[in-house]
């Protein structure tokens, strides 16, 4: 099982976190690609969107502070989109599930785990704000809850096609963790299909690196 | 205290240092801005013979050189007003939904003015029940969709 989940990682040439951030579901027939690196766990997410109300596909997440890996089949469903003439909210709700295993030496045998969570948030093209949820049962991987939420602000308004930059700030709680609040400011480079984010956890000094292709 | 230091000097020096980006990108939206403004021009110009002021429903057409090649083929233009536009994404999902439809001669997803500009094929329609439903197929809703004279700003 390691052995396939360092190719999986290889092929995919990053590594990833805990959710989908960036429009989890897309258009109708659209796939996405996301990956997701964060202070605790890298996942990937490949979905596709059979309606724009919900999205579908395979998902690895390795644990580095648990050295666990879980494999799971993802699926988010968009339950509410607020529409106005300058801005977009959502609400998602997600979940997943599949096996967790050990990696790293980890020996424990793989056992099935689940996960599940909410999403929201709201965005004009300069102001945006974010909330997300998780709680994932892993047998004896163990269990986690963790939510996080992100304001960002555009320092300029990106014409369509040209470059978008977000500077955000994502505040994080784990409570089973020894540093359970933590804060990660964060650039967001936006053009075309392409959506990359960079940023840095200061409070554990852990690096984020997540991004999303759609296509 | 610590963290809080931290915090603020991260921050301050992201926003210093995109500040002379964003700065750069404002004079070229101008710029682009001011192109765009004299690319309406010249399609009111060539519509009417004559100067005319825009239609105070909504926004006209976005040109670019896909659509002005499609309206010089005599395509019908469509020009509607989509709720929820904000990002890229919006427009690529738009893009390639309506893209998809044969009678879709030229698309262009202006987040500025947030209206989905249309050229169709000549002779081809698509009803504004179409055009809703493929807008929901991509996520969004449409407020409002203007036609012919109207979508090139020269409506009563």
């Amino acid at each position: 099982m390691n052995t396939c989940h360092a190719l999986l990682f290889a092929a995919l040439g990053f590594v990833v976190s805990a959710e989908a951030l960036s429009r989890p579901v897309s258009y109708a027939g659209g796939w996405t690609l996301i990956g997701e690196s964060d202070r605790q766990s890298s996942s990937a997410l490949l979905h596709y969107t059979p309606t724009y109300k919900w999205s579908l596909g395979p998902r690895l997440e390795v644990n580095r502070d648990d050295h666990f890996a879980l494999t799971t089949l993802h699926a988010t469903r968009l339950a509410k989109r607020w529409f106005g003439s300058d801005y977009q909210g959502n609400l998602y709700f997600f979940g997943g599930a599949g096996m967790a295993s050990g990696v790293d030496g980890n020996r424990l045998e793989d056992r099935f785990s689940l996960y599940g969570g909410v999403m929201a948030d709201w965005e004009t093209r300069s102001l945006f704000t974010s909330y997300r949820a998780r709680y994932l049962e892993a047998s004896h991987f163990g269990t986690q809850f963790m939510h996080a939420a992100r304001v960002g602000f555009a320092p300029y308004e990106g014409d369509t096609g040209a470059l978008h930059t977000w500077l955000m700030l994502e505040i994080d709680h784990r409570p089973s963790d020894p540093d359970s609040l933590t804060a990660t400011p964060l650039l967001r480079l936006f053009k075309g299909p392409l959506l990359v984010e960079a940023g840095y956890n200061i409070t554990v000094n852990q690096p984020l690196l997540n991004f999303t292709y759609r296509f | 205290m610590h963290f809080l230091i931290k915090l603020l000097t991260t921050f301050a020096v992201i926003f210093f240092g995109l500040s002379a980006l964003a700065q750069g990108h404002s004079e070229h939206a101008d710029h682009h801005a001011q192109e765009h403004h004299d690319h309406e021009d010249h399609a009111h110009q060539a519509s009417d013979g004559g100067p005319v002021s825009a239609t105070s429903t909504g926004p006209a057409l976005t040109h670019t050189d896909e659509i002005d090649s499609a309206l010089a083929e005599g395509g019908e233009p469509i020009v509607a007003d989509v709720l929820g536009v904000v990002c890229d994404f919006c427009a690529l999902a738009m893009n390639k939904i309506f893209s998809k439809r044969e009678e879709v001669a030229a698309i262009y997803v202006d987040l500025d003015t947030k209206a989905l500009s249309l050229v169709l094929v000549p002779s081809a329609s698509l009803s504004d029940d179409t055009i809703a439903e493929l807008a929901v197929q991509a996520g969004y809703r449409i407020a409002d969709i203007r036609r012919g004279d109207a979508a090139l700003g020269s409506g009563a």
